[in-house]
């Protein structure tokens, strides 16, 4: 997958991207509205690409099975009405027309026009955006069987719904395409070098931002990642670099209560209030901060953690 | 372009459950027939009733329907997500339009009843308004490619409505002013002079000329929809 530079205003807006997409293999790319849209109408040149757009309406005055059945007309599927509204859990809001269905519901409802998609890759905005606990995980299934035969790319601004199905994900923004690290490697677990004792007497993380060295107090510091190399340290919704590797951050501030969840995380343990679960093999942390932010659990990670948290 | 029965069916289907639960919307279906009971209290001393009644009915009936389903479809994105799917713009058009059709034929003909009218000739006033109502279908069409929203599908009838209906009377006007005489070319006139044959004393070439006139713009009306709702929807 391929997609053009564009400027604005004489500015690099949009990079050059290129990316693969396989089935089988969720593509997921976290940025903001206006670069979802210029994504969306590159792709829109494309035969190929069934894009669901999050202004996508709905026949209001139909029941939900008036609509199963017609969109089963109009793709000409095979299957039987009453087969897909189990599968879709729908049996209930059978006759019920759709606008007086729960906003989440009617989203969830529109969405399923993915389902009867023939082109063989979809694209979704926001797909998990208006949605409950419950449709979510109904949804997300959908899409786990879907993705096994087509190649599904998600476009969202939260992390956290790119990592409800997503298996690979980019970050798109000003600075540039960059991968997410957020594999699971339990193959991967270092040797931790044994530090000098004195190291726990310093108790400032020193980070540089503009050419300003800045201070922080371990207390202070929300999480820890690892982007292509550099260390960024969130601290209230902003990040800064650090020259220190993650290794000896995690070395440093083990004794402020802070957790390596993750080849490319560390977590303030102090600021995390949920532990999401997503499927039985992928987790997230979500943090009690200001902005709304999710680490990445990795499975490995987890049984050390519960024994940490006395759970 | 290959044409589906079977997706064109599940768009009728489709296009009429949600025309007849839309109220709002549906209610035009009374109008044609109010009228006619309206004209028939009035007896003789309307004789251009029938003329009349036709030609709105056509506009107020056929064209605000078709703009109507085409527009709502616009404003919901979902005509947008029908050209994803493997249903044609031919199969789309032509559920939708069907659907239209018959409505507007059944509407027609009980008002028509209703009012009392015995046509000269039975063959050519069915063929006449077949002609019409694919015609007045088109220009809903057109309309309805126009406007983004429902609101202003009703609002875009209006030039339609003034043009073709009233077209007849213009006519009149030919006599001062001999650019008005052009009017008489619009179909709408031309059905009214075909109504206005009695049931003796007409030449085949009053038959056929109105006929003629009705069907060029039936064909042409036709194409440019077509057209138009192909490259409308790909700018969009």
């Amino acid at each position: 997958m391929q997609f053009q530079p564009m400027y604005e205003g004489g500015e690099l807006f949009l990079p050059e991207i290129e990316f693969n997409m396989t089935p089988g293999q969720p593509v997921g790319i976290i940025t903001d509205l206006k670069r979802k849209q210029l994504v969306m109408n590159q792709l829109a040149e494309h035969a190929g690409f069934y894009l669901f757009r999050v202004q996508q309406g709905e026949y209001m005055r139909l029941t939900v099975e008036e609509l199963i059945t017609f969109l089963i007309h109009v793709s000409e599927r095979k299957e039987h009405a009453a087969s897909l509204m189990e599968y879709f859990a729908l049996k209930e809001e059978r006759k019920v027309k759709i606008k007086d269905l729960s906003p989440s519901k009617r989203v969830y409802v529109t969405l399923l026009r993915v389902f009867f998609a023939y082109q063989p890759a979809l694209v979704l905005e926001e797909p998990y955006f208006y949605l409950e606990e419950q449709d979510r995980r109904q949804f997300k299934r959908i899409l786990d069987d879907l993705s096994r035969e087509k190649q599904l790319l998600i476009l969202t601004s939260n992390l956290e719904d790119a990592l409800i199905s997503c298996d690979v994900i980019y970050r798109l923004n000003g600075s540039g395409f960059h991968p997410l690290d957020i594999r699971d490697s339990e193959e991967d677990k270092q040797d931790v070098h044994k530090q000098d004792e004195p190291n726990i007497t310093l108790q400032k993380i020193s980070t540089k931002r503009n050419d300003k060295v800045i201070l922080f107090n371990p207390p202070e510091i929300d999480f820890i990642e690892s982007v292509e190399g550099s260390i960024l340290v969130h601290v209230g919704g902003e990040n800064y670099d650090c020259a220190l590797t993650l290794t000896e951050l995690e070395q440093r501030l083990l004794n402020f209560g802070f957790f390596r969840c993750h080849r490319s995380y560390i977590v303030n343990l102090q600021k995390v209030r949920e532990i999401i679960t997503w499927t039985k093999n992928s987790y997230s942390l979500r943090l009690n901060t200001s902005q709304d932010a999710v680490v990445p659990l990795s499975r490995s990670k987890l049984q050390e953690l519960k024994t940490l948290l006395n759970i | 372009m290959s044409i589906s029965l079977k997706r064109a069916r599940a768009i009728f289907v489709k296009d009429y459950k949600e025309f007849s639960r839309n109220y709002a919307i549906s209610i035009i279906l009374v109008f044609p027939i109010l009228f006619a009971f309206l004209f028939r209290s009035a007896g003789s001393a309307l004789p251009g009733a029938i003329g009349f009644l036709l030609n709105t009915s056509l506009v107020i009936l056929t064209s605000l329907a078709q703009a109507c389903l085409i527009a709502e479809e616009k404003e919901r994105n979902t005509l947008r997500s029908l050209m994803l799917t493997p249903a044609t713009t031919l199969d789309v058009l032509i559920g939708k339009s069907s659907l239209v059709f018959v409505m507007s034929a059944v509407v027609l003909a009980i008002s028509t009843y209703i009012l009392g009218y015995e046509p000269a000739n039975i063959g050519t006033f069915t063929a006449a308004i077949i002609l019409s109502i694919i015609l007045y279908t088109a220009a809903g069409t057109i309309c309805g490619l126009f406007s983004k929203t429902v609101l202003e599908a009703s609002l875009s009838i209006l030039p339609v409505a003034f043009i073709f209906t009233g077209a007849p009377w213009g006519a009149v006007l030919a006599k001062d002013y001999p650019v008005f005489k052009v009017l008489d070319f619009m179909p709408s006139s031309q059905l009214v002079h075909l109504l206005g044959l009695g049931d003796t004393g007409y030449t085949t070439g009053d038959v056929l000329k109105p006929l003629l006139i009705i069907l060029a713009w039936t064909v042409v009306l036709t194409v440019v929809s077509v057209v138009l709702y192909v490259r409308r929807l790909k700018d969009e």
